[in-house]
């Protein structure tokens, strides 16, 4: 029933555009900056009450046809107040529109409704489309990095659609994710950081076309999400599309093409650095050196396989919009073609995307809306399953990327030491097919009834309906020892369903000054998702890549699916005396199904207040026109992913299907609870040309939900586990501030200048763990083990390490120094094979006591790292000149530490001998001699890197993690700079086609400023093939997809 | 006029209203709809016995993986790797290991999936379960939580006692218990196991009562040197190992497979000689079920399914110079040459010019069958292992893929019980000239194609201890035998290791293929040969990972049966 009547909306919504014709008479006119008095192009023009309208042309002038001689007109543009003009007979009307610059009375939306922007009593910040479209954005994330304050981002990875980290005002939690609820014109869609496996390199939100996007708003203050209650906790963006605008149809195309850079090359050895190096190791640690590589000099440089895998790619993108009506129906339409090559071989991108808005008043008393957007990516993740760029840089250069015979060149068996190199990245990129397909429609109906005046019940019915189909096709192939004899596909299909029902009742009263708003609503979520996946081996061919092609004996197949609900319901009520005294109350109560009954529901209630002083009869500080003061204090909550059930797992037996538990429940989870508290502050200077806003908070988060971290010996890790238990385990606080600035330097007739900036930190800590485990860890097995831990007193997720205090410089100095011990506790020994000159010489920093005890065991651990920043933000300046716009970004993130795990392994010198590559400065490794008088010192006393020790490693030089790499991530990045310039209409007159042109040149990524050795400090989540989002390692470079130079050329043309 | 019109609107209010009311009770109820939770199973016999079937293979997967040979052999001596897993085959093993927390992990997931199949049949089994049923699936839970204790305690020393995992999910309290004490549970646990199964397994391959005895056999010999002082092996014990392995050989029904190559032919699984052994099946595209084992230890992926990653891993020198036959030769010391009677070594390791017939190899496409073991004329060369190496998905009916095999592993043959007899009956002496004991050496000795002993007066333990090394090389064995002499003989123990040479060397043939003899030179330049073995050796760390999440792990270990 529900749904017939969607659909009849839908049509009627359809039909509901009707052209009505009127008589004839011509009003032309010019229209005008009433401050500058510059000819104002592109205003929206229209005859009150009708269809008519227009647009004034590059000139500034108009022309239109009124119905009558006492018509209405409405003028209207971006950034200025509409003007309202009865035409009253006059055939030339000029009008002179005021800016509007202050954007005081602008309408913002928030949580369930709209608001004006000097009413907010919380902290939310704006991403506009003008902001958008100054950056070349292939996804929606990355629009708002270095725009907001609050809002921290980090890009995964560099590869063409690949994840971000989005964290708004820091760390909340120490689950699986940080990242915020999207709610995408009312379709809520909690952000993921990641999933497992080929397919977790990729970005779930990477189907939406930027330029779609009318607006973000950051919801960061506690009054502003808590109406998202258990969603919100990670902040919430309130995405709005575009939508028409009654009047003439807007046509608007662009193409974009950008050709982007490789990286910068990292110095690894060539082919005669690396024989030498190979000749080095043997004559220390005895063994046969290929006779090819005895004279190094007759060698070439061998392959660069950064060169060989980096190349300059190509991007672009055509996109075609429609938007207009009538003043009944009004309409978005669009439709966008992204394609990216990655500057990695390996990798790409393309997009279709199409959307349509509708908006139709059907009657006086009711309004119905429509959106539907459909998407569909494609994405080639071959180079970051296939960890392409770590092999890249360690292959040795002395094999080809091809034999002379044409075959892919890769160590063999025969050739020594080859048979441990690494593929061949460049032969892997071009023979795996790793492929991800998604088709994504988002859609839904809004209807609002006018029931009294002031009384609205809104309704929406919204719907995320996702297909996925991933590919991954090994071919049978001989690269040198890696030798594949089974070709092998495996595809996988999965299809995820959303809907949400919202029912809304809003009044709005005025009495005097005061003014209140009250909502409540009820909402109904739930959520299914199913997989399929399906492989067989014993392809014959490779030119077919579907299952029937493969042996049909071979075949495996797997399932999967689930499902989740939750129901709401909620109430706000904002009271505002006479735009002065501002108070806004809500509470929101949520039942999941992620809980057992006894603890279903999670109440999150909110209260927030405002004062602008400035409005005061007693104010009279001139300079300072607005001045506002915010407090707010509410909960948000986190319903986490469930744990109440135990399943049992199926596997095959030799006796038929086996059954095994596959988690440990429990019955007692209970919601996560985030209080937060804020305070804020609004000002505006000299007549609202600058314009501050600052917020500081403190964020208490109880029950923190995540997987108990066991003990291996609870049997909960590994194969054939009993996963842990879902628990509420402990308490974070988090501590931040925010604060922009917003202003107008210059605004004179041909010249304006404008500034924004914003910094933000956090600090997030634990404060309680409720179990008497003593940390969380995070292991990374695929990177030896690099573990990153949560506890009390820190911020989560600190690199653990020991700190490298030098290199052992004589025997004198082990003697008397801390050294590891054996498995009987006694100290090693004191010669070559266990610690030796040139060891690392670790600080002695505890022991089991908490004293230092003279030996360097795990009590040695300590904090190496910190992945956070201490802040970061954005500085953005945008300079008009006549029909030009230069736009510079520079974004920055200072504090924060990276772990250069590929530099650790590129610097080893005993991988050599497993024909590893090295970097050019791992020839100074330690060196130990034997002086005259029988000591034993270094004869490079200033190197960092151990000595070369093969076989025994007792001192643990390449297994214990130093702080010898962890490098600053501190930087500061001309993320973009654009030049726009606007066709002069002489260029384009004498034709009636084309309204205006805009041609825009950018660069991205052009110039960083870091410390950091490795190709990119934007080094966000761990994205590889074993990344799962509750062991996602952060801040650990091995080998990541960078961020490169993107050049831009984009023509945008208005018919 | 108004108020009509208004009509009209309260109408469609009332509606929306309805839309309002909440959603049905069932709305927030949503349990797993792709698997049936714990609460809902054990309804039937089958149910219950599906419910124990996965504690033969997936629990025990990350330890047969790759830390049965790298703990079993590559610490024992047997084997080596050249290039990698270096800290088990030169005995610096650190907590860091990885092969080390797979083993404590894996041994832990068998401890914590026993204790909760035991803990939900007895909660959640319904009136519709047979008593008989019931009383074997936790007989098999007992099982193999005894089996994994064992396992721990002989690698780690001391370690947490766990029967319910279930209570103490959110406590971090527990610490170890004392060596002693475990044994002692061990052997209770595999008591009440042996009470609860049936004599004749509920399907091929399910655990007997015979299993539970064989294991009894084993368990006390080991505590006879547990509980052994001044270096003489506590009698009672080995009383007891004599009188569960007699059983088993004359009881059982079991009997020796007669031909040793055929032990490790496909398809042997659950043959007449085997009381336990993990139960491997080939399931396409899933992980954790089939045997992975192969993937690592076969020279090369020409012989496998592209898998074949033990390209360096090779018999040891100390290995081969077991073999009778195979005898020094000329007076450097560095080389030895020979043939030997002995079956069992061409069905351990691969030597150059050896076919076998049951493997296929695949080079640039084309099968060659039979395969021969190439010849590799450099002066580092390998003998890799055959062990457990069954050929490519071809050679076994289709039935395999990579890190995927149908291969059981064996964790206890009948043959052990023979030797195991044989050495508790020896006991504290230097030899034994029981008749007993003799035939029940010879029966394994023979078996493999060589004469009875002739001197039948004295069975020593250096004999028999190199006929267990030859018999289970590769079966993950040695280093356990080396435990249990240490628990008792510390310095014979740590002798024998320091005694074994690591290093690497050359094959060469006489003839190429089917040679008539080998000629084995060690490597001139490789200079590590032998490791110096310590107390410390013997007792492994606990996992890093591990201390750090349960510090109470560093506390001294406390006895079980006193809390």
């Amino acid at each position: 029933m529900k749904k017939h009547l969607l659909l009849f909306l839908f049509i009627s919504c359809l039909f509901g555009y009707v052209e009505v014709d009127a008589q004839n008479f011509r009003v032309i006119g010019t229209t005008m900056d009433a401050s500058t008095g510059e000819t104002l192009p592109g205003v929206n023009i229209i005859v009150k009450g009708t269809t008519k309208g227009t647009i004034s042309d590059i000139k500034g002038n108009y022309s239109i046809e009124v119905p009558t001689k006492d018509a209405v007109l409405v003028f209207s543009f971006i950034g200025y107040k509409p003007e309202t003009v009865l035409v009253n007979g006059r055939s030339t009307i000029n009008i002179r529109l005021v800016q509007d610059i202050k954007k005081l009375d602008e309408v913002v939306v928030t949580a369930y409704g709209t608001t004006k922007r000097i009413d907010l009593s919380t902290a939310q910040t704006t991403v506009t489309a003008k902001q958008i479209n100054q950056t070349v954005n292939t996804t929606l994330e990355q629009a708002i990095q270095g725009r907001t304050a609050g809002v921290y981002i980090t890009q995964n990875s560099g590869q063409p659609g690949g994840g971000i980290s989005v964290n708004i005002r820091g760390v909340n939690s120490i689950n699986g994710t940080n990242e915020p609820l999207y709610v995408i014109d009312g379709v809520q869609i909690q952000g993921q950081s990641v999933s497992y496996g080929n397919s977790s390199s990729s970005d779930p939100l990477s189907g939406l076309n930027p330029s779609d996007i009318e607006s973000i708003q950051v919801l960061q203050g506690p009054s502003a999400t808590a109406l998202y209650g258990s969603l919100a906790t990670n902040g919430v963006l309130l995405i709005t599309t575009k939508r028409g605008k009654a009047g003439d149809t807007k046509i608007t195309y662009s193409y974009q093409t950008s050709l982007q850079a490789p990286p910068k090359h990292l110095q690894v050895m060539d082919l005669q650095q690396y024989a030498t190096m190979v000749d080095q190791f043997h004559q220390i640690e005895s063994g046969t050196t290929p006779q090819e590589f005895l004279d190094p000099t007759l060698l070439g440089k061998g392959t660069d396989w950064q060169s060989a895998l980096f190349r300059n790619s190509v991007m672009y993108q055509h996109q075609v919009s429609l938007s207009g009506g009538s003043e009944k129906t009004t309409y978005f339409l669009s439709g966008e073609y992204l394609n990216q090559d990655g500057v990695a071989i390996g990798s790409g991108f393309d997009r279709y995307s199409f959307r349509l808005n509708l908006d139709n008043q059907a009657r006086k008393w009711l309004k119905v809306g429509v959106n539907l957007s459909f998407d569909q990516t494609v994405e080639n993740l071959t180079a970051s399953s296939e960890s392409l760029i770590a092999n890249a840089l360690t292959l040795t250069p002395q094999i080809p990327v091809k034999n002379l015979d044409g075959t892919w060149g890769g160590g063999d068996l025969t050739n020594g030491a080859n048979q441990y190199a690494p593929v061949n990245p460049v032969a892997i990129a071009n023979l795996i097919t790793n492929k991800n397909t998604r088709r994504q429609m988002l859609g839904g109906t809004n209807l609002a009834i006018d029931i009294l005046k002031g009384l609205v019940f809104r309704t929406t019915f919204n719907t995320n309906i996702g297909y996925q189909n991933s590919l991954y096709y090994k071919p049978t192939y001989a690269i040198g020892w890696d030798i594949n004899t089974t070709a092998s596909l495996t595809e996988g299909s999965s299809i995820n369903t959303y809907w949400d029902l919202n029912e809304l009742l809003d009044y709005t009263k005025q009495l005097e000054k005061h003014n209140f708003d009250l909502m409540v609503s009820h909402e109904a979520q739930a959520s299914t998702w199913k997989n399929v996946s399906a492989g067989r081996t014993g392809f014959l061919t490779n030119d077919i890549l579907d299952l029937n092609a493969g042996d049909p004996s071979t075949a495996s197949n797997s399932g999967g699916q689930g499902t989740w609900g939750m129901e709401s319901y909620l109430g706000r009520l904002n009271y505002n005396y006479a735009d002065k005294y501002i108070v806004s109350a809500s509470v929101r109560s949520d039942g999941s199904s992620n809980f057992g009954a006894n603890n279903r529901w999670g109440t999150f209630p909110a209260i927030s207040a405002a004062w602008r002083i400035s409005k005061e009869p007693w104010y009279h500080v001139g300079f300072i026109n607005e001045l506002k003061l915010r407090l707010e204090t509410g909960t948000t909550g986190n319903q986490g992913s469930g744990g109440i059930y135990s399943p049992m797992g199926t596997a095959a037996t030799q006796w038929g299907t086996g059954f095994l538990p596959t988690q440990y429940s429990n019955q007692n989870l209970k919601w996560e609870s985030t209080t937060t508290d804020n305070i804020g502050a609004n000002i505006n200077l000299f007549n609202n040309r600058l314009q501050l806003e600052m917020d500081y908070y403190k964020k208490n988060t109880n029950n923190l939900l995540m997987t108990n971290p066991e003990p291996y010996y609870m049997g909960t890790s590994g194969d054939g586990a009993i996963g842990a238990p879902e628990v509420n385990i402990g308490a974070m606080q988090n501590i931040g501030w925010a604060f922009t600035l917003n202003s107008t330097n210059i605004n004179t007739k041909s010249f304006r200048w404008e500034t924004n900036f914003n910094i933000s930190g956090f600090k997030p800590k634990i404060t309680k763990l409720y179990s008497n485990a003593a940390t969380v860890d995070r292991t990374s097995w695929w990177m030896g083990g690099f573990t990153q831990e949560a506890r009390v007193g820190q911020a989560p997720w600190q690199f653990v390490g020991y700190i490298q205090q030098g290199l052992f410089q004589s025997v004198d100095e082990i003697n008397n120094s801390a050294v590891p011990i054996d498995n009987n506790g006694n100290r090693l020994p004191t010669d070559v094979n266990d610690v030796w000159v040139g060891d690392i010489k670790y600080k002695d920093i505890s022991g089991p006591n908490g004293v230092p005890d003279g030996i360097i065991d795990t009590h040695d651990q300590t904090d190496i790292g910190n992945p956070w920043p201490k802040f970061f933000g954005g500085f953005t300046n945008t300079f008009s000149y006549k029909g030009f716009d230069l736009s510079i970004l520079l974004t920055f993130t200072y504090g924060n530490d990276i772990y250069n795990y590929i530099g650790m392994m590129d610097s080893n010198p005993n991988n050599i001998n497993i024909s590893e590559n090295l970097m050019i400065a791992a020839f100074n490794y330690a060196k130990p001699i034997t002086n005259a008088d029988g000591t034993v010192t270094l004869q490079n006393p200033n190197a960092y890197i151990p000595r070369i020790s093969y076989d025994t490693n007792g001192n643990g030089n390449w297994t214990r993690f130093t702080n010898r790499w962890v490098e600053s991530g501190s930087f500061l990045r001309a993320k973009n700079i654009s030049l726009t310039y606007n066709v002069p209409s002489s260029f384009i007159a004498g034709q009636k086609i084309i309204k205006d042109v805009k041609i825009t040149f950018s660069a991205q990524n052009i110039a960083t400023l870091t410390g950091y050795k490795g190709y990119d400090p934007e080094v966000g989540a761990y994205v590889g093939a074993n990344a799962s989002s509750s062991n996602q390692a952060i801040g650990v470079d091995d080998g990541r997809y960078p961020l490169t130079p993107v050049y831009t050329f984009d023509i945008l043309v208005n018919l | 006029m108004k108020s009509i019109k208004y009509i009209n609107y309260w109408s469609l209010f009332a509606i929306t209203m309805l839309l309002l009311s909440a959603c049905s009770r069932d709305f927030l109820n949503r349990p797993p709809t792709d698997a049936i939770v714990d609460a809902n199973f054990y309804q039937t016999d089958a149910e219950v016995m599906a419910g124990t079937a996965l504690l033969y293979s997936k629990a025990w997967f990350d330890y047969n993986d790759k830390a049965s040979f790298n703990l079993g052999d590559f610490r024992g001596g047997t084997a080596l790797s050249q290039y990698n897993y270096q800290d088990n085959v030169w005995f610096s093993t650190t907590a860091g290991d990885a092969e080390l927390a797979s083993a404590w992990m894996a041994f832990y997931n068998v401890v914590g999936q026993a204790n909760t199949a035991i803990l939900n049949i007895n909660k959640y089994a319904s009136s519709a379960v047979t008593p008989a049923i019931r009383q074997e699936a936790i007989g098999e839970a007992r099982f193999m939580r005894a089996v994994a204790y064992s396992y721990l305690v002989m690698n780690w020393g001391a370690v947490p006692i766990i029967t319910n995992n279930q209570t103490i999910l959110t406590d971090t309290t527990v610490t170890r218990n004392t060596v002693q004490s475990v044994w002692k549970f061990i052997t209770n646990d595999m008591r009440a196991a042996e009470a609860d199964l049936p004599e004749t397994p509920y399907a091929a391959g399910r655990v007997t009562k015979w299993s539970a005895e064989g294991m009894l056999a084993r368990f006390y010999l080991t505590r006879a040197g547990v509980e052994s002082s001044g270096g003489v092996r506590n009698q009672t014990f080995l009383d007891s190992a004599m009188y569960y392995s007699n059983r088993v050989i004359t009881l059982s029904g079991k009997s020796l497979v007669p031909n040793y190559r055929n032990l490790f032919l496909y398809n042997y699984n659950n043959n007449n000689e085997s009381l336990f052994e993990l139960e491997w099946v080939f399931s396409p595209g899933s992980y954790g079920t089939g045997n992975s084992t192969p993937s690592y230890l076969a020279f090369s992926p020409t012989i496998e399914n592209g898998d074949g990653w033990g390209g360096d891993i090779t018999a040891s020198w100390w290995m081969i110079s077991q073999y009778a036959g195979i005898n020094p030769y000329g007076i450097t010391g560095d080389t030895l040459r020979g043939r030997t009677l002995d079956q069992r070594l061409l069905q351990t390791f691969m030597l150059p010019g050896a076919s076998y017939p049951e493997i296929t190899q695949t080079v640039n496409g084309v099968d060659i069958k039979p395969f021969v073991y190439p010849n590799n004329t450099a002066d580092n060369s390998t003998a890799s292992i055959k062990k457990y190496i069954v050929g490519q998905a071809k050679d076994v009916g289709g039935l395999s893929a990579v890190q995927n095999y149908p291969n059981d592993t064996y964790m206890m043959r009948l043959s052990e019980m023979y030797l195991t007899y044989a050495e508790a009956k020896l006991g504290n002496d230097a030899s034994t000239n029981d008749p007993t004991a003799l035939a029940y050496f010879n029966a394994v000795h023979t078996r493999a194609g060589l004469g009875a002993l002739t001197d039948t007066t004295h069975l020593t333990f250096d004999m028999i201890f190199k006929e267990r090394t030859i018999e289970f090389a590769m079966e993950g064995m040695i280093w356990y035998d080396l435990v249990r002499l240490y628990y008792w003989n510390p310095t014979k123990a740590l002798s024998i290791l320091n005694s074994q040479d690591r290093g690497l060397f050359a094959i060469y043939t006489d003839v190429y293929p089917n040679p008539t003899q080998w000629t084995f030179v060690k490597t001139s330049w490789n200079t590590k040969r032998y490791v110096t073995a310590s107390s410390g050796n013997f007792l492994l760390p606990i996992p890093a990972a591990e201390t750090t999440d349960a510090p109470n792990l560093e506390k001294p270990p406390v006895d079980y049966y006193s809390k």
